[in-house]
């Protein structure tokens, strides 16, 4: 049989830093462009609706400060998901369970403020929520980690299931009355989540003179960043996630406990995540059941955008933050342009990126004749 | 009708959705790849569809729109992962994300001037209920279950169509070998790329079936907030599982996992009309009943890779990437 492949593909052995920025860019404008176009169609004036978009998105208008404050609200849990899925991708555990794990965070916490929140001071109920939430959202995902040593269960489709068992169980406790249900307000005749006692509320720190106050938890979202960066790239715990990922056989061989190593990860990464729901509820101030806002499956585009890297993941979570923001803000001056123009967007940027990879990771190389017969 | 023939008239009408994508994704998955775009497949497949059939006055011209649009999702995600060997779960994942966010963006974008789907009279006679002669007949049952719409059997024939194609053709026994081995099926000379890229996307174009039926099921009007498939998309990625990748399975299993979903619904007039027979169901929990699906296919995931069976009909190379090269 004779093939006429003209070319063929190669692994590239280097894989440059300025190649990637420079074809992340690009990838970027070109969906910014097809984004314009489509506006231009609704008869949206791209121009000042991406104008809006940023600005509105990331400062607010000179009446409204308090944007920033909303702004932090969506960044937050953003940037810890995003952080923490990284290290679960980086072993190739391919957890898309965020959204069941920041809910059970969420429950977790919930627990906390509405049965000791009207007792027990801000300074032991905030740190308990955490701890709880956290403790809550990691052995949801060490539950599927176990499996997946013991026994290769598929963790893609595990998480999958499990993000709505957790969502129905939200519901539930959200939707059913009862003397039982603590979660739900007293007030309300129909079943409504009730308000978190004060103790139970993010502190919010004051800043220039008063503008807009920054929420603790954004302070702490940033710190644990850092402590992974430094986890990943100075510690002998961090440096086995790296092998494992890397070939889970030359781990074995060096004589790592390659299950214990998977779990245990996985339970750091599916706790961060538990933590990120604790902060997001402690700061509205009340369970929802629209509160994850997507951010599970919005982490994991980060995290692939970031290349699983901790420096990166921050600056691609603030801007897609300012994608999602921006839009939903903008949505309430463009009445035909919905909140979800953000994830048309975010969709054509990761693919337009997804394309730009090949080109960073292979070459076309000519086929030579010889090669060919 | 009586209320259970109501019941069950309704698990066939609202689940069939879950037919076509399941459907879909068992041709997908048999090549060796896991689309978790399902959901967003669906979307573009029914706006896209909806709008074309509306506009012609045509069911048919719609359905092939339909196809073809959700067909290109699936086209970009071959090409994004064969081609250019991205990660599965996440350009599937961008799939669903894109895929639902165009679509808000085309309803949104006709406001007002929405077009209805009583202005399409065709479309609608082309989509109502066939009563098939002598089996519609059978009392409590041939209402519920053969008074349908020509999708409703139309995707009945596809299930039936696929499970032959699948077992009985040479390219079915093919697809099914480059799902399990494609090194292996490469070098017998079956042209790997072209296999994933066939099957890909007229999987991905029987997903956007399901989609313009469900936006005919739904009435063809917008919401704003709620897409037209919500959430059934993903439960079609959980019953593949549960119907061991056999499309004769995916029959029962939608209509089981139909029958939960429904039951949510009825449960309130089941127990009222049959109170020493239903009446305990008014007690169970509505969300535990949509949390079922989820909770079996999790059990069934987890006690399949405990017995080492791997899910039977689940396809050895399920979610990797083929590159040639390394093999």
């Amino acid at each position: 049989m004779k093939r006429q492949n003209y070319f063929h593909v190669v692994k590239r052995d280097d894989v440059r830093l300025k190649r990637i920025i420079l074809s992340y860019l690009l990838a970027v404008l070109i969906a910014i462009i097809i984004g314009g176009i489509l506006l231009s169609i609704q008869n949206v004036n791209p121009f000042s609706y991406y104008k809006d978009m940023f600005s509105l998105g990331l400062i607010g208008n000179k009446f409204g400060y308090k944007q920033v404050e909303a702004f932090i609200k969506v960044f937050t849990p953003l940037l810890l998901t995003s952080v923490a899925l990284s290290l679960a991708f980086k072993m190739r555990f391919w957890n898309i369970g965020g959204e069941g794990q920041f809910i059970m965070g969420a429950i977790g916490a919930g627990i906390v403020a509405y049965l000791l929140g009207d007792s027990l001071p801000s300074l032991i109920i905030l740190p308990l929520m955490a701890l709880v939430g956290a403790l809550f959202g990691g052995l949801y995902g060490a539950f599927v980690a176990v499996l997946k040593v013991k026994y290769n269960t598929n963790e893609t489709l595990l998480t999958l299931m499990m993000n709505y068992i957790a969502l129905y169980l939200l519901k539930f406790f959200g939707e059913t009355s009862g003397e039982w249900n603590f979660f739900l307000s007293t007030d309300s005749s129909r079943p409504l989540f009730a308000s978190f006692p004060e103790s139970a509320l993010m502190i919010e720190i004051p800043t220039f003179f008063g503008y807009f106050s920054l929420n603790l938890s954004l302070v702490i979202a940033l710190l644990i960043c850092v402590a992974i960066w430094w986890y990943l790239k100075y510690t002998k715990r961090g440096y086995e996630i790296a092998v494992v990922g890397d070939s889970p056989n030359s781990a074995k061989y060096a004589g790592m406990k390659v299950s214990k190593i998977v779990v245990r990860t996985i339970f750091l990464s599916a706790a961060l995540i538990g933590l990120a729901g604790a902060f997001y509820v402690s700061s509205a101030g009340t369970l929802s059941t629209s509160m994850t806002n997507s951010v599970g499956w919005t982490g994991i585009v980060v995290a692939w955008l970031a290349k699983l890297n901790t420096i990166a993941i921050t600056v691609v979570s603030l801007l897609i933050t300012v994608l999602q923001h921006g839009c939903s803000v903008a949505s309430a001056s463009y009445a035909t342009v919905d909140a979800n123009f953000a994830n048309l967007l975010q969709g054509m940027i990761l693919f337009a990126v997804l394309t730009a990879d090949f080109f960073t990771r292979f070459k076309l190389v000519k086929t030579s004749k010889q090669e060919v017969e | 009708m009586n209320v259970i023939t109501l019941f069950l008239f309704s698990i066939v009408v609202y689940n069939t959705v879950l037919l076509y994508g399941t459907l879909g994704e068992i041709l997908t998955e048999k090549s060796g790849s896991l689309n978790l775009g399902v959901e967003g497949t669906m979307a573009i497949g029914a706006i896209i569809g909806y709008l074309a059939a509306v506009s012609t006055n045509s069911l048919w011209i719609g359905l092939i729109v339909a196809f073809i649009a959700a067909g290109l999702c699936g086209l970009l995600f071959a090409f994004l992962t064969v081609s250019l060997q991205a990660n599965q779960n996440v350009t599937g994942l961008t799939i669903t994300t894109f895929g639902l966010g165009l679509y808000f963006f085309i309803g949104k974008g006709f406001g007002s001037a929405w077009p209805a789907l009583q202005s399409a009279p065709s479309v609608s006679a082309a989509y109502a209920a066939i009563e098939i002669p002598l089996l519609s007949e059978i009392p409590v049952l041939g209402k519920a279950f053969f008074s349908h719409s020509i999708l409703v059997y139309l995707a009945v024939a596809i299930a039936v169509g696929l499970w032959l194609y699948l077992n009985y053709t040479k390219t079915g026994l093919r697809l099914r070998a480059v799902g399990e081995n494609p090194s292996a099926a490469d070098s017998v000379g079956i042209n790997i790329i072209l296999y994933k890229y066939i099957h890909i996307i007229v999987g991905s174009g029987i997903m956007g079936l399901g989609g313009l039926y469900m936006a005919l099921v739904m009435g063809g009007s917008f919401e704003g907030s709620t897409c037209w498939i919500n959430g059934y998309g993903w439960i079609s990625i959980a019953l593949v599982i549960f119907s061991n990748w056999n499309p004769l399975m995916a029959i029962l299993g939608s209509l089981l996992f139909g029958f939960f979903n429904t039951l949510q619904v009825y449960s309130g007039s089941l127990a009222n009309s049959f109170p020493e027979m239903f009446g305990w169901l008014s007690s169970i929990p509505a969300q535990l009943y949509q949390a079922l699906p989820f909770i079996i296919t999790a059990i069934v995931l987890i006690v399949t890779s405990i017995r080492q069976t791997q899910g039977g009909g689940g396809p050895e190379g399920l979610g990797a990437n083929y590159f040639r090269e390394d093999r």
